[in-house]
């Protein structure tokens, strides 16, 4: 398994205020041989988008524990696709009922990583869903 | 994936993505020689934790301005166990990463070890174009020796922090003697003024041809500071423009590019050898590498 290459950007949209996640994920990413670029707190989607462009990552992680999920993934792809970069892979990881993840599916999430999966499957996860 | 985008921004990111990831037979093929370099490049360096990401964000505020655009490229180190990397100097730059009119491009350091990243040149040339006036090359924080940053760009900066005081007395060769101007960051702690008197000695001995580096203080709290170092970068531009060989520059870079392209060139061949190459003496090795590198420069 290797990221070696591959660019993908940890982004924390909206209000919360705990990247604890959101670093330890970027750390991981990185020793599987990703280069990884973090946003920092509170971004707004359309930022967010922005920045995937300048740097032309492969993937965007969103990091989100406010509940309000729904609302910044539907507002990070329509940024995406409004830069005419839908292509980005779209990933949420964080606190995110089950019920919930269905619809962020549709709504363009490749994948959703809770706080409960170990570190290995969300990185494998990442690494797989990249190389298809 | 590698169609041009209907979002120009998209297209030129692109572009720096296939120019970073390029190996040698196809950073050669993508050469453009047409290219002039008419975008002026300011060049960052310093120690780890100088502070040279956030006085980047500042500088690019100051240098930005009505139809003056600014990209930054900023290296980072990649990890020799995982090759991988974490790109952390856009953080620094917050106060800037809202404005459209300055573009910040985050590069891991790959291969390198002179403190740039694989295709430097090319990725420095690829602005050229795009509608920027201005690009800042931020190295990865480095040493006295790594000082290829001197090569690449035309006004070399170096950030130093107080407490590196007692060393820079030591510090007689290297990066120390490249710069153009000197920073003596983060003033207001202690040794500042002790640093920034040790620099002024030293900017006097590389004072030439009417230019001597002016050493200047900056703190996070006082714009003041930055303002100097604003100006300081339009007064060498000024020096410059009458007082450089231009010629010897191209050439120099010519040099740099030339030598990197063989070094890595070499790095792969060795990477594919099953490591039969390296058991021999270094003439047999030396003519064994000689003869690899031809064929594969020719197609």
């Amino acid at each position: 398994m290797s990221l070696n290459g591959k660019r993908i950007l940890i982004a924390k949209p909206g209000l919360d205020g705990h990247d604890v996640g959101a670093k330890i994920i970027a750390l991981a990413l990185r020793d599987a041989g990703a280069d990884v670029i973090y946003t920092g707190l509170r971004r707004s989607p359309d930022y967010i988008a922005r920045v995937a462009v300048d740097e032309d990552v492969d993937a965007v992680g969103l990091s989100i524990l406010s509940g309000s999920h729904k609302e910044l993934v539907a507002e990070t792809v329509r940024c995406l696709e409004e830069l005419d970069a839908s292509d980005i892979h779209l990933f949420v990881g964080g606190t995110i009922p089950r019920e919930d993840q269905d619809e962020l599916r549709e709504a363009g999430a490749r994948a959703i990583f809770t706080a409960e999966m170990p570190l290995d499957d969300v990185v494998a996860a990442i690494d797989a869903d990249l190389a298809s | 994936m590698n169609e041009v985008s209907r979002n120009p921004r998209r297209a030129l990111s692109r572009a720096l993505s296939r120019i970073a990831n390029a190996d040698v037979s196809e950073t050669l093929a993508q050469q453009n020689a047409s290219t002039p370099a008419t975008l002026s490049r300011i060049g960052i360096t310093g120690a780890p934790g100088a502070g040279k990401s956030t006085l980047i964000a500042r500088l690019a505020h100051l240098r930005k301005g009505v139809d003056r655009k600014i990209a930054v490229l900023a290296i980072d180190p990649t990890s020799p166990v995982s090759q991988g990397s974490i790109l952390g100097d856009r953080i620094r730059m917050d106060s800037i990463a809202d404005d459209p009119d300055i573009f910040i491009r985050s590069i891991p350091s790959r291969r390198a070890h002179d403190g740039l990243t694989d295709n430097t040149a090319d990725l420095l040339n690829a602005m050229e174009g795009h509608g920027f006036d201005e690009v800042i090359l931020e190295s990865v924080g480095v040493g006295q020796a790594e000082y290829t940053i001197r090569t690449l760009v035309d006004t070399v900066v170096l950030v130093l922090l107080p407490e590196s005081g007692d060393a820079i007395q030591a510090m007689k060769a290297g990066i120390l003697e490249m710069a153009d101007i000197y920073v003596v960051n983060k003033a207001d702690l202690p040794g500042a003024e002790l640093l920034e008197s040790h620099i002024q000695q030293v900017a006097e001995r590389q004072s030439r041809n009417g230019w001597t580096p002016p050493v200047i203080c900056t703190t996070r709290s006082d714009p003041a500071g930055f303002a100097l170092l604003d100006k300081a970068i339009r007064d060498h531009a000024h020096w410059r423009a009458t007082h450089t060989d231009e010629t010897a520059v191209r050439r120099a870079r010519a040099r740099y590019q030339a030598h990197g392209l063989i070094a890595r060139r070499i790095d792969e061949i060795l990477e594919d050898d099953d490591g039969g190459l390296l058991d021999l003496d270094p003439r047999g090795l030396f003519d064994a590498l000689h003869a690899k590198l031809k064929p594969d420069m020719e197609d």
